[in-house]
């Protein structure tokens, strides 16, 4: 027992005093913060598009368009009448980068809803989303007018609806919007797995510096591989755990003080932050999820350190473990679509991929309590077997050299007693 | 050295890895407070030896004692002390930091390791690097800070793989010093080497193996006098005149290892030296040298190793074990 936790102090205590650590703990909040600011920042300051509107109507359509662009804070419009050269002059002004692109409005957009518009870069969604918008209310009220609606009454018909959504979990309605649930799941999800990967591959070239140094010999000798197995994951899990608590308590201070930080960027702190509230119980599906999926990848990693015997052949074998984890990722988006679908139900009972799917559910929607035990049985199950057989794999490979075991050679190592 | 329980003893023990053979029914014994060698050529199984005695590997088949108890090297951890072939160390680690751990791999509780950690280095020297990192220190200081974790915790019994391999001559003798030093003051050392001249200097008794085989056991007196007797030094000053054809001759000759100006010879049983000396004086050699002796262990091993050691898969080899039973320590 007392060695056992002489190697978890060792691993704990070597890590933190490494430079790393503390720039990840350190920056980890800043780097998260822009992540989610970024996006904003790009899609909304660096959105100002200098735009012209081609004018072909013969009412006043494609003067109103210009104007109502003009007023948004996306785009900078002028209006153009249309003429025989305007489109050869404009497209090379946009060549130039003098002009990000020009919109066509011709008659036939009241006729047959068509518009065009030509510019440097096409897959802004936020801009084509207010060009749309607005091309759309310009052109509906055109319609309506023709028509012989009262522009009083139209301007009142065109008044926009604001709908609020609310999660209703556990019979009462939570304050959160749907806003502040997706990037919770989301944020949630992002951190579960860059941190699964990367206290996992801690575990991993942790296995490997005492395989490749021989250390692990003399370790050995004294402490049953298992032992060690055991406090080196323990080691490397308190680190992490360590390393949450440093967020938490800086992630609070950065967000204290996200007006000053942010003001000046032009966004207020409302529009930087839809503020989750993170209750005691998110938090708790949080940490189990966290060290149900660590010590399952955990072990793993460990088994493909031991059965490695440089850096470049780990990073080869580690492939496998580190698509379970990136497949889990990625799926993360459909689930937040759907969070009760048959789809994301089934990948939060998969002990793989639980320990993202389920927590990322949980912030998404409300689910039944009884799903968060069967899976959280599931796991721990798991998490037995799997260790089971990287211990086994672990206790061969650390002291064996040369080339990597082919499956057929790993199942024998599990198999002898 | 009068104690009748030997501190080790392997009996049968048996290690196959996948498609050969590594140790093969080995059965020696280390009676407690000697020096005790375990020799063979590269690739003859001492290093799965000592790893199946460590418990670092479990053997096949057969059993390993130590302390006269059963339980293997682990259950003994705290009394053993272990320098394996391949050394290594935590890089990243500071050199005090990476004794500490190792002592308390050992059993040794946290503050005594620091201690005594302290203590060490600075006999051999290392005070001041203490708190550096292991990878700035030489590869010579390295191999120190080594040592001191293989004895910091005043072990009964030290198992040092070829310790001396890849040494430089102030770390050898700061070994030889201290394995000495341990020695002295009752524990016991086995050690393997495929070196000879050093383990006849250091052995009390030893084991030759070969391809996982024993080939011979014992004290080295014994050892030396059992295979010894018609053991003929010659030296040559200047000329060594018709001596050639003397050594040549197979009737009083068995063997010979000429190297010109210095040959050993086996003589064949019954040969009288005294005649071959008449011989060689009036062929005209100028004799610097002529003594009978013992063989040197090189010599032994050699003979008893064959050269088909060299040759993998060739049958079991030179002749069955001399002296198998456990000859009791002078």
């Amino acid at each position: 027992m007392r060695k056992i936790w002489a190697v978890v102090r060792r691993e704990f205590v070597e890590r933190i005093r490494s430079k790393w650590f503390w720039v990840m703990a350190l920056l980890g909040p800043v780097f998260f913060t822009l992540l989610f600011v970024l996006p904003t920042l790009l899609a909304g300051g660096g959105g100002l598009k200098r735009i012209a509107v081609v004018d072909g109507t013969t009412t006043a359509l494609g003067a109103r368009i210009a104007e109502l662009l003009d007023a948004t804070p996306a785009f900078r419009a002028v209006r153009l009448p249309a003429g025989g050269r305007v489109i050869d002059s404009l497209t090379a002004e946009v060549t130039a980068k003098r002009l990000d692109g020009f919109l066509i409005v011709t008659d036939a957009a009241v006729d047959s809803g068509k518009a065009e518009y030509r510019g440097a870069s096409v897959s802004d969604f936020g801009a084509k989303n207010v060009l749309e918008h607005t091309i759309g209310d310009v052109v509906n009220a055109a319609r309506l007018e023709r028509a012989g609606v009262d522009p009083r009454v139209v301007a009142r018909a065109r008044m926009a609806v604001r709908l609020e959504t609310h999660k209703v979990g556990g019979g009462t309605t939570a304050g959160d919007t749907a806003e502040q649930s997706f990037s919770l799941a989301y944020f949630m999800g992002f951190i579960l797995y860059t941190s699964i990967l990367i206290y996992g591959i801690n575990v991993m070239s942790s296995v490997l510096e005492e395989k490749t140094t021989r250390i692990v010999e003399v370790l050995v000798s004294s402490i049953r591989p298992f032992q060690l197995l055991l406090g080196k994951v323990l080691g490397v899990g308190t680190v992490s755990i360590f390393q949450f608590a440093i967020w938490g308590v800086s992630a609070r201070l950065l967000f204290a003080q996200r007006a000053r930080l942010f003001g000046g960027a032009g966004l207020t702190g409302a529009q930087v932050f839809q503020v989750p509230h993170v209750s005691a119980a998110t938090a708790l599906v949080f940490l189990a999820y966290f060290l149900g999926g660590f010590f399952l990848y955990a072990a793993m990693f460990a088994a493909v350190g031991a059965m490695s015997s440089s850096e470049q052949e780990a990073r080869q074998a580690q492939q496998p473990v580190m698509w379970l984890l990136v497949i889990s990722f990625v799926s993360m988006f459909a689930m937040l679509n759907d969070p009760g679908s048959r789809f994301a139900v089934t990948l939060s009972l998969i002990p793989f991929s639980a320990p993202i799917a389920m927590p990322v559910r949980w912030a998404a929607g409300s689910l039944p309590v009884s799903e968060i035990w069967l899976s959280l049985a599931i796991l721990v199950a798991a998490i037995g077997a799997v260790t089971w057989v990287a211990g086994r794999i672990y206790r061969v490979g650390i002291l064996m050299t040369g080339k990597r075991p082919n499956l057929r050679e790993l199942l024998r190592w599990v198999q002898t007693a | 050295m009068t104690s009748p329980t030997p501190l080790l003893v392997l009996d049968q023990v048996t290690k196959r890895f996948a498609g050969h053979t590594a140790v093969d029914a080995l059965s020696f014994s280390v009676p407690a407070g000697a020096i005790y060698g375990l020799l063979g050529p590269n690739g003859a199984g001492k290093s799965t030896t000592i790893r199946m005695i460590l418990d670092i590997l479990a053997p096949d088949a057969g059993t390993v004692r130590l302390f006269g108890t059963p339980g293997g090297g682990r259950t003994h951890s705290a009394r053993i002390g272990y320098l394996p072939e391949e050394r290594g160390l935590y890089r990243k680690m500071r050199v005090l930091d990476v004794i500490v751990f190792l002592a308390e791999m050992k059993g040794v509780e946290r503050r005594a390791a620091r201690a005594k950690a302290t203590d060490w280095l600075e006999r051999l020297g290392l005070a001041d690097w203490r708190l550096r990192r292991i990878d700035e220190l030489s590869k010579g200081m390295q191999q120190k800070v080594q040592f001191i974790a293989t004895v910091l915790h005043e072990p009964e019994f030290v198992v040092l793989d070829e310790p001396f391999a890849g040494l430089d001559p102030v770390n050898l003798q700061v070994l030889k010093d201290t394995v000495l030093a341990l020695a002295h003051r009752g524990a016991t050392i086995l050690f393997s080497t495929h070196i000879m001249e050093q383990a006849e200097k250091l052995c009390d008794a030893l084991c030759i193996i070969a391809r996982g085989r024993k080939l011979v056991e014992g004290a080295l007196g014994d050892i030396k006098r059992r295979r010894g007797g018609q053991h003929l030094i010659i030296g040559f000053d200047g000329s060594a005149g018709g001596a050639a054809d003397i050594l040549a001759d197979r009737r009083v000759v068995a063997t010979v290892d000429n190297y010109g100006h210095y040959a050993e010879l086996e003589l064949v049983p019954g040969a009288d030296p005294q005649q071959i000396l008449q011989r060689l004086v009036a062929s005209g050699a100028r004799l610097s040298r002529f003594e009978l002796q013992a063989p040197s262990l090189n010599k032994i091993f050699i003979d008893l190793v064959g050269p088909d050691a060299a040759r993998p898969g060739a049958g079991a080899g030179a002749e069955a074990a001399v002296g198998t039973g456990a000859t009791a320590h002078a």
